[in-house]
Order: structure tokens, then C-alpha cells, then sequence
């Protein structure tokens, strides 16, 4: 095995063999779906306290035709607010409703004994103003009033399809799915990069402090050693996202088969088998049937082994070119320190692009051909989180050139000037150095 | 005597300190050959440049007669004055990784560091991890991947601090061991006793230059004054040399 294979295989091994890595990378996953859970299941279990509301109704419209939604049970009542007042117990509040409501639509207050939620409060308000609105029509004698207010009636379902520039093709997308896979990759992207640069800062103090540097390269030149470890640690982080994924889709498919109807499944299946790009407006409507096309275009999407490809495919490119930039960075950052607190004041520079770009990643989900995102996604420091973060959106293919050429120019330029002040750095104690040290090495022999 | 290393005017800057001044050396093969010198002479510095660690900026390393190349390194063991190992890493497992690093295969590899660990009665320690071990056991750890590929040239920096007294001599034993199977010896030191007992050769560095070179009767010769080994019969110990020359240059 070559010199840099056997420093690859080593920080590969040394960190894999590590319970923490077992541990971190299957208790991540269990983790965020246990986030995900919990929150959807806390949120239904707080709304879930029933709500029993007496109404004291002087104009006698309302209280009889409210109907109880949700949790929030009404109960029409003959007694006095004071009465209420005096003794409660089971209610939850008590609605009082002016005489003249039909007039003064202000006329309404809402008492309770416990704190109220601005949601509930709509809720409630929504429903009594449905209620006076349809008061108010019956007094202008319209016939056959109920049957009008059915028909008219609509609930609007937007499908979007977006136009290829070039192809003029029709492709059908889904907005919401891109914005979760945006947000993902976004975030993985963000994390992997600035975790694992940072362990690569981690790995090069702790090789210089132990002093174990000396003895490797007299054996192994300082630039195979850095390439060597930058490497190795990004074999780590492809092992960890790779379990991930098939974490996901194991889990994935299960939660389809438990939880998705068996034929909003079937519709999204005819949409995998002809690609999402060859469904047709009219293919579409036969195939989704009454459901949701958004959910059906998600679903279809994410069966569609193309489309998921490309997506990974992007991903893996810019996760290995911006790793590299900034994996060699921090690599520098640590050659030039003695212990991990006095790297402080060298990270800053490196961390705060990574920053920046979580900022432009999360502006490109709202605005993906905004000015912003498309400058930070063709800028090498930024691009890699906002670029996969506008993947999913679709982007034309000479910006994705363009980006992915500045990105390998940048990593090339940061691991040649990584490798001289590593080179430098890694045998330098005591002193800490400025920046104007750092740029001197740069020119060593 | 042929000569394995030469040094020619090699030249070495960092900043305005200039840590070798046209420094020029030649060590004779099966020599074991002292490089002394006070701290901050630059003595680890020309190691360095002899292990390729650093480049000089002027002058030039012969190995065995033509210029030193990358692939070189595989015939040269180091032990470098701060010792090192991966901590968290278990014994065998290093061992074999810095002799993969110098080009020998894991089998042969697993051979001779067997041997080499029955020989120093480390056996049971394979699957240690560095961080069990105490200092003087790290050490013994260091020196076999120090010889394991057999180099032809060995450069130890300072090897017997951290050993006591009986390990040292264990070491001591196995360097001339070595030597006496043909390998070539750089052994910098300040303990003067040590180099009277084992070296052949020296050279003394200060302020990064060689001021005083030879074989031990030669540098002896140089500084002994006639007075006194015509009184005394005795020459100066290595230890008053070493004062004398670096108090004169």
C-alpha cells in the first residue's frame, strides 16, 4: 500500500474502530426522528384538553348553531356571567355575546380560567363570524340560500409545473419536497463541513502535541500527510452518511407502506415509472385521482431513482469540494497552533464563511434565484451549502458549471497554501503566530 | 571507509536566525557518529535535514555517494529527541503502521516486530494502547519502530533520557548490536560519558556551524595541550572539550 494509503486507511480506522462513532451515528438518526415525533405528538397532545366553553348568548343567534371543532366543545348556557363566574368547574371558559351582535360585531368577549391561546381565540372568532355572515344574507331573501352557499364553495388545489428553459419540457414539482430536501442537504452539508474540518483541526494538534509528527514524516512527506488525513476523515464522513441514507430509506419505505393509502401509492408509483419530467398534466389527473397533487409529486419524486440520483450526485460533488477547501484550512489553522484554545482566533475566518453560507442556504429556500442565493452559490466559500440548497429548485446547468469550476480552483489554490503553512507550522511550538507569520511561511522553502 | 552521509555547505534560515551556517560533515559508514553541540546549536535541524523533514536553502545531502532522494528515508531510522506516538493507538497495531510507513509489508512487518518485542520483553504489551504505557516502556516502543526496516543509517536524538540506568544499558547494547551488523550510527547527546563509550566520531556544532570534527583521537589530539599529557598522560575528557570549543568558537 502506498505512503498516503496507509495514512488514509489509519485515520480512517482509528476513528470508525471508536464506540463514539457507532454511538453518534446511529443514535443521530434515532435522535431527529425522535425530535420529530415527540414535537408532532406534544403539539396534538397540548391542543388535545378538551375545551368546554359556556356561551352566554343575548342575541340568541349564535349559541345554538356554534358548532364544537377540535377540542373546543360549546355549551349553550342560561346562567349570568357572575354566575359562571362563581362557580365554573368543567368549563374552560365562559363566551358572552351582546344582545345587538348582528350590529356591533365588537360585542363579544371571552373569559377563562386558565391562559388562552391566540389560536383558539381565532378559532373562535372565525366561527361566530361565519355564523353572522350567513345571519346577514338570509336577510337579504335570496332563495334557495343553503344550496347557493354549498356550491359555492371551493377549496382550491394548485398544481405547479415548472418549464425547462432550454427543453421547453414541463416538469412537475413539487415545492414542498424541494424545500425539505433543500433544507436537508443544506444542513448536512453545513454540519458534515464544519464537523469534520473540525476534526481535522482536532487530528493535526493532537498529532503535533503528542509529538508523533517527527516520526511520521521522516517517513511520509508533510503534504501527503495532511491530504492523507483530510482524506482519510472524509472516508469517515461518507461511512456516516451513507449509513444515514440507507437508515432512511429502510425507514422510509416502511413508514410508506404503514402510513401511505394503497393508492395514493399506486398514482405515485405510475409517476416513478415514467420519471417525474414525462408525466403530463393529463397523466397527472388520472393518475392522483382525488388526492393531493402536491403529495403525489413528492411521493412519485422520491421514488423516482433518477431523480434522487442527481440529487445525491450534487450533493457528493460539493460535499467533497467544499470539504476539501475548508478541511485543508482548518488543517493549516491547526498546524500553526499548540493546543485546540489558542486556534480560536485562526477559526474565525475559517468558520465564518461556513456561517454565512447556512444564512444564504436558508435565504435560497425562500428566494432560490434571488440575487443573493445565486451569488453565494457561485461564490467556492458559500457555494456548497447554498448550492445544494437550490439543487432541488432546479438550476440551469451553466451556473452549476460555473460554481462547481470556481469551487475545484478554490480547493486547489487552500490545499497548496494549507500544505506550506502545515508544512511550517507542524514543527513551530511556544510562539503563537500572526497572520503575518502564516503568509511568511507561505514563502519558505 | 567509504561514507554514507556527506553534508556539503548546507545552509539553513528561519527569519534572520540562521540555524546552519555552511555546515559540511562526512559520516563514515559503520561509524558511530557523535553530533554534540549546547541547545539551539542546530543540531536537530541539520536531523532534520539528513530525514528530509526540511529542505536547506543552499548546499546539498549525499546518501551513499549520490544526492539524498524521497526514497531514501526507507533506509534511515529516526528517534527524535521528543519522543512520539499516537496515544489512543494500540501498541502492534503503531508499530506496524510506521513500518508500512518506511515500505515493509505487514507480514514481514509482524515478524520482526515480534522479535524485536521478545528480544526487549515487551511481548505481552501488543495490545496495549499507547496511553497504558509508562514513559520509559513508550520509549522501548519508539526504538523498535526505529529499526524495524533495518536502515542502514539510525539517527538518535538523545536516546537514553527517559530510561533508567539498566534500560539504557539494554539499550546501549542493542545500538552497538546494530552497528556491529553494519549499520551506521548519528547519535546526538549531552552526556558526555556516552559518547567517550560508544562513538567513534564526532562533530561539534555551535551557533550553526561545525567548529570541531574527527574521530575521537583526532578532536582529543586538537584540544589535549602537551603539557598535559606529557604531565598528566591523560587526555581532556570529552566533557572539557566540548566547554573548551564551544567557550572558544
Amino acid at each position: 500500500m502506498s505512503k498516503i494509503g496507509l495514512v488514509i486507511r489509519r485515520e480512517y480506522y482509528e476513528r470508525v474502530r471508536k464506540r463514539s462513532f457507532l454511538v453518534t451515528t446511529l443514535l443521530t438518526p434515532l435522535l431527529m426522528v425522535a425530535l420529530i415525533v415527540g414535537v408532532g405528538w406534544m403539539s396534538t397532545k397540548g391542543s388535545s384538553e378538551a375545551k368546554i366553553i359556556e356561551v352566554v348568548d343575548a342575541s340568541g343567534l349564535v349559541a345554538d348553531r356554534l358548532e364544537s371543532v377540535g377540542t373546543i366543545t360549546y355549551r349553550p348556557s342560561t346562567r349570568s356571567l357572575d354566575e359562571i363566574r362563581a362557580d365554573h368547574g368543567g368549563t374552560w371558559g365562559a363566551l358572552v355575546i351582546g344582545a345587538d351582535i348582528l350590529t356591533r360585531s365588537d360585542d363579544v368577549q371571552l373569559y377563562t380560567w386558565s391562559s388562552s391561546t391566540l389560536e383558539t381565540e381565532m378559532a373562535i372568532a372565525r366561527a361566530i363570524s361565519d355564523i353572522l355572515e350567513n345571519e346577514k344574507l338570509k336577510t337579504y331573501d335570496i332563495e334557495n340560500l343553503d344550496r347557493i352557499l354549498a356550491d359555492v364553495r371551493t377549496s382550491v388545489t394548485l398544481k405547479a409545473f415548472k418549464v425547462d428553459g432550454e427543453s421547453g419540457e414541463e416538469k412537475e414539482s413539487s415545492s414542498a419536497l424541494s424545500m425539505i430536501l433543500a433544507y436537508a442537504f443544506g444542513f448536512i452539508m453545513y454540519m458534515f463541513v464544519l464537523l469534520y474540518g473540525v476534526q481535522v483541526m482536532q487530528g493535526v494538534i493532537e498529532e503535533k502535541n503528542s509529538k508523533v509528527l517527527e516520526v511520521v514524516v521522516s517517513s511520509v512527506r508533510p503534504f501527503e500527510l495532511m491530504m492523507g488525513k483530510i482524506v482519510g476523515i472524509a472516508c469517515v464522513a461518507v461511512t456516516q452518511f451513507a449509513i444515514w441514507v440507507a437508515v432512511l430509506a429502510v425507514g422510509g419505505m416502511v413508514a410508506v407502506n404503514a402510513f401511505v393509502p394503497a393508492d395514493l401509492m399506486s398514482a405515485a408509483q405510475g409517476m416513478a415509472g415514467t420519471g417525474v419530467a414525462g408525466m403530463t398534466p393529463e397523466m397527472m389527473a388520472a393518475a392522483g385521482g382525488n388526492f393531493d397533487p402536491d403529495r403525489v409529486v413528492a411521493l412519485g419524486s422520491l421514488m423516482d431513482a433518477g431523480y434522487l440520483g442527481r440529487m445525491l450526485a450534487v450533493f457528493v460533488v460539493y460535499f467533497a469540494g467544499g470539504y476539501l477547501l475548508y478541511a485543508a484550512a482548518f488543517a493549516a489553522v491547526g498546524s500553526a497552533v499548540d493546543n485546540v484554545q489558542d486556534s480560536q482566533q485562526f477559526q474565525m475566518p475559517v468558520t465564518l464563511p461556513i456561517i454565512f453560507g447556512m444564512i444564504g442556504m436558508i435565504s435560497a429556500m425562500n428566494d432560490p434565484n434571488g440575487a443573493l442565493a445565486f451569488w453565494l452559490s457561485i461564490i467556492p466559500f458559500t457555494s456548497p451549502m447554498v448550492m445544494v440548497a437550490r439543487i432541488p429548485y432546479g438550476v440551469p446547468g451553466w451556473e452549476l458549471a460555473l460554481s462547481v469550476a470556481l469551487l475545484v480552483a478554490a480547493f486547489v489554490v487552500m490545499v497548496w497554501l494549507a500544505g506550506k503553512i502545515y508544512r511550517v507550522g507542524i514543527f513551530m511550538y511556544g510562539k503563537k503566530p500572526g497572520f503575518r507569520e502564516l503568509a511568511k511561511w507561505i514563502t519558505y522553502r | 571507509m567509504s561514507e554514507i552521509i556527506r553534508t556539503e555547505n548546507v545552509v539553513k534560515q528561519f527569519g534572520s536566525h540562521r540555524a546552519l551556517d555552511e555546515v559540511s560533515i562526512s559520516i563514515p559508514r559503520g561509524s558511530v557518529y557523535g553530533l554534540l553541540g549546547p541547545n539551539g546549536a542546530g543540531k536537530t535541524t541539520l536531523i532534520r535535514i539528513i530525514n528530509r523533514i526540511t529542505a536547506p536553502d543552499s548546499g546539498r545531502v549525499m546518501f551513499d555517494g549520490r544526492p539524498l532522494q524521497a526514497d531514501d528515508v526507507a533506509r534511515i531510522g529516526y528517534l527524535p529527541e521528543e519522543r512520539g506516538l499516537y496515544k489512543k493507538m494500540k501498541v502492534g497495531e503503531q508499530v506496524l503502521y510506521f513500518a508500512g510507513l518506511k515500505g515493509l509489508s505487514r507480514h514481514d512487518a509482524t515478524r520482526r516486530a515480534r522479535e524485536w518485542f521478545t528480544r526487549l520483553g515487551i511481548e505481552g504489551w501488543w495490545n496495549k494502547r499507547v496511553e497504558e504505557l509508562s514513559k520509559g516502556m513508550a520509549q522501548k516502543v519508539q526504538f523498535v519502530t526505529t529499526v524495524m526496516h533495518r536502515p542502514e543509517l539510525l539517527i538518535f536524538d538523545e536516546p537514553f533520557s527517559g530510561f533508567d540506568p539498566l534500560n539504557a544499558e539494554i539499550l546501549k547494547n542493542e545500538m552497538l548490536r546494530l552497528r556491529n551488523d553494519g549499520a551506521t550510527i548519528i547519535f546526538s547527546t549531552h552526556n558526555m560519558a556516552s559518547v567517550e563509550e560508544v562513538c567513534s566520531h564526532i562533530t561539534l556544532i555551535n551557533r550553526g556551524r561545525a567548529v570541531v570534527g574527527g574521530t575521537l583521537e583526532e578532536v582529543r589530539a586538537q584540544f589535549g595541550s602537551v603539557e598535559e599529557r606529557v604531565v598528566v598522560r591523560q587526555s581532556m575528557s570529552m566533557n572539557e572539550i566540548f566547554i573548551k570549543a564551544v567557550s572558544e568558537s
